[in-house]
């Protein structure tokens, strides 16, 4: 039981250290405006309008129209053209300063035209210089198959009467709609789990920075098993990510969030956390300096990612049983309202303690071979074929 | 008549591992046993069927350039490295089956002390204490009594990373033996240390000599013949020569060596004539001519009076000196 001496120690010395902490603050600072954020995308998808995730292309392109009547000009597309109204003479004039893109010239006598059912002649005059020209082109022709078609079905209604008030729809809302459920269930339950991810590089300092400071060489004479020094190692920063999850729960059960069972939430989150470390310390005990250390663990949590993020959507699309090996599925469920049975609980827990067991085993080995500690350290297809019993080590 | 009866005969024999019988056999006088050890790293091979016997209390150094396979050794003594073949006896156990009682009764300085730099010095001795199992209640008498022998009481409350190296070395020899080890093993303690703390170093270690069996490595000769009992010359992962220091400097012909620079270089003539001259005197082993310098090796020093008189004062200097392990060290290498 020595790992636990190791653990205290390290989580002692981490938590006195000002740079740790100054990160740690910092973290739970980046977290929080992440709420922010996440609050006003929810109040902004909750509003009437909705929100637009394209870009704007207001003032893209701007015409200058002389339209007496306002026919044509009121159906332009205002978030896409400037309209400005003019005489031909000055909307010509703002054409030749530059100030506009082009200039139409809707008849003086449209309207009389309209009631004789007679073409009526618009006129297009371009700036050829300006490559923004064919937008407009396009945009004033689709006004103008639109004026058509709104005039025509003015005159068939008029050829026809009847009653043509619609009737009156009033809609009634209840529950809330599928893209609201996957951005208060799926992000809340994402932002949970967040933290798991923050502290990769403590301890990559913590095992890369003992063969890199050469400490490892006086902690491998101590009377200790390698598995006491990796377990007492990836124990303490299981407790940081314990800590900053609690913490960053608090915040969002304060700022008003809705965390059911919050108690095993928190579970499931810490329980993830265990093999994540595993596979950062897989990282760590075979990485020779920081640099390969960073390299591994960029391609580590993006096949960690994967793991937990594709059982959710395989849940969402048709919840079948095997989705539950992510804790991440069973969080959105409990954030859903699923009556979710106790054993559905054995499903991750299964596959946590199985990924835990084989990457701390993993990782143990690792450490034991003086070769990888020490070098010349033995390549990555090696040393699985030695795993796998398929080669004799120095064989 | 009654048949004889024949009942089988069996021949009882007690089959003993290896390692049984290696204790039924072991010395009592002995504390560490290298045997046949042979370690490569790669295609360099460090170690090449290294035999060792370091007795309880004795303080053997091992000297060897670079690369001798002298820390490999070290290292495989306290478990940290394993051999490719080869075993090491601490006590009667093995580094093959024993590793956590081996390691428990080793205090190891490697050559740099590599100490946590965020540590103070007091949480480091702390932590190791805590690590090698030593009791709670003794760790803070423990660390108090070490940290004043080697005078760090007044920085106990300092981070490491503002020590110097001596300072760091004195934390290093203090976390070395915070769990009074029966065995030391020292690599390099007074490398790159100044001239006062390398002396205090030594006489620390000289202080703990005979109650405690030490291994240490060096690349100072004087460091070895003044601190060692015996002394193991290394080269190519092989042992070239061991004995005390008397022993190994009495290899080299002669208890006495005299320097004589001549001045007149005429003396080159008749070279031939003076060497035949001074290998008659009874009491020399050994003339050797190298520029205008003869270095005359001496049984005695009877002699020295006439011989300085075969050079009829054409002598520019006269010197005296015993061979030193440094001169062993260079003769075995020329060799």
């Amino acid at each position: 039981m020595k790992f636990t001496t190791i653990t205290k120690w390290e989580l002692k010395e981490t938590l006195k250290s000002r740079k740790f902490l100054t990160i740690f603050i910092l973290q739970i600072s980046v977290l929080f405006l992440m709420l922010f954020v996440f609050n006003a995308f929810i109040t902004n998808i909750e509003s009437q309008e909705g929100i637009s995730i394209t870009p704007s292309l207001s003032g893209f392109a701007s015409l200058s129209v002389d339209d007496e009547g306002r026919l044509f000009s009121k159906y332009i597309n205002p978030e896409l053209i400037t309209v400005t109204h003019a005489s031909f003479d000055d909307s010509m004039k703002n054409l030749n300063s530059g100030k506009t893109m082009a200039v139409v010239l809707v008849p003086a006598d449209s309207l009389d035209k309209i009631r004789n059912i007679d073409t009526i002649e618009v006129k297009l005059y371009l700036d050829q210089a300006d490559p923004k020209r064919s937008v407009v082109r396009d945009e004033v022709n689709n006004t103008a198959k639109i004026l058509a078609i709104t005039l025509s079905n003015s005159w068939i209604d008029s050829l026809t009467p009847q009653n043509s008030t619609p009737a009156v729809v009033t809609e009634e809302n209840t529950g809330e709609s599928l893209p609201m459920q996957i951005v208060t269930k799926v992000m809340l339950a994402i932002l949970l789990f967040l933290p798991l991810f923050l502290f990769g590089n403590m301890i990559i300092d913590s095992v890369v920075g003992e063969k890199e400071r050469k400490t490892g060489e006086i902690l491998m004479a101590m009377p200790i098993n390698s598995s006491d020094i990796i377990i007492g190692k990836s124990m303490a920063v299981v407790g940081v990510i314990a800590l900053q999850v609690a913490i960053w729960m608090g915040i969002l059960l304060i700022t008003g969030f809705e965390i059911p069972n919050p108690l095993l939430v928190y579970l499931l989150v810490i329980i993830t956390a265990v093999p994540v470390i595993g596979v950062t310390v897989i990282i760590a005990a075979y990485s020779k300096n920081y640099k390969e250390a960073g390299i591994g663990l960029t391609f580590g949590y993006v096949a960690i990612v994967g793991i937990l993020m594709i059982p959710p959507l395989i849940y969402i699309t048709n919840k079948s049983l095997i989705s539950n090996i992510s804790p991440l599925t069973m969080v959105i469920r409990l954030f859903s309202g699923d009556v979710i049975p106790a054993w559905h609980f054995l499903i991750p827990l299964g596959f946590v303690i199985m990924v835990s067991a084989i990457t701390y085993w993993i990782s143990i080995k690792l450490f034991q071979r003086d070769d990888v500690v020490f070098g010349p350290r033995p390549g990555l297809i090696r040393l699985i074929l030695e795993f796998g019993g398929l080669k004799r080590r120095g064989g | 008549m009654v048949d004889k009866i024949k009942y089988p005969q069996y021949k009882f024999e007690t089959i003993l591992s290896r390692n049984q019988r290696r204790h039924l056999e072991v010395d009592d006088n002995l504390m560490i046993e290298i045997e046949s050890l042979s370690k490569s790293f790669g295609k360099i091979k460090a170690l090449d069927n290294l035999n060792l016997d370091i007795k309880k209390g004795e303080l053997l150094g091992i000297i060897g350039p670079n690369g001798a396979g002298k820390t490999t050794a070290i290292r495989i003594t306290c478990c940290i490295l394993k051999p490719d073949s080869g075993d090491v006896l601490v006590d009667g156990m093995s580094i093959h089956q024993e590793q956590i009682k081996i390691k428990s009764m080793i205090g190891y300085l490697p050559e740099e002390p590599n100490l946590y730099e965020r540590f103070k010095a007091r949480d480091l001795l702390s932590y190791f204490a805590e690590l090698y199992g030593v009791p709670k209640g003794e760790i803070d008498s423990r660390i108090e009594e070490l940290l004043e022998l080697v005078n760090m009481s007044h920085r106990a409350e300092d981070r490491i990373n503002t020590f110097s190296k001596g300072l760091r070395q004195r934390v290093g020899i203090a976390r070395a033996l915070v769990h009074d080890p029966q065995i030391l093993i020292f690599d390099e303690p007074t490398m790159g240390l100044d001239p006062a703390t390398a002396h205090n170093i030594r006489e620390f270690i000289r202080e703990l000599k005979g109650d405690k069996t030490i291994i240490l490595c060096t690349h100072y000769m004087d460091e070895a013949d003044s601190l060692c009992d015996r002394v193991a010359i290394l080269n190519q992962g092989r042992i070239m020569d061991m004995g005390t220091p008397q022993d190994l400097k009495s290899k080299i012909r002669g208890d006495l060596i005299l320097n004589i620079k001549v001045e007149n270089p005429c003396w080159d003539v008749v070279k031939g004539d003076v060497v035949k001259a001074i290998e008659g005197f009874s009491t020399v082993e050994d003339v050797e001519l190298v520029d205008n310098q003869y270095t005359i090796s001496l049984k005695s020093k009877n002699d020295i009076k006439d011989i300085i008189n075969v050079f009829e004062g054409n002598i520019l200097s006269v010197n005296t000196k015993e061979p030193t392990l440094e001169d062993v060290f260079i003769n075995s290498f020329k060799q």
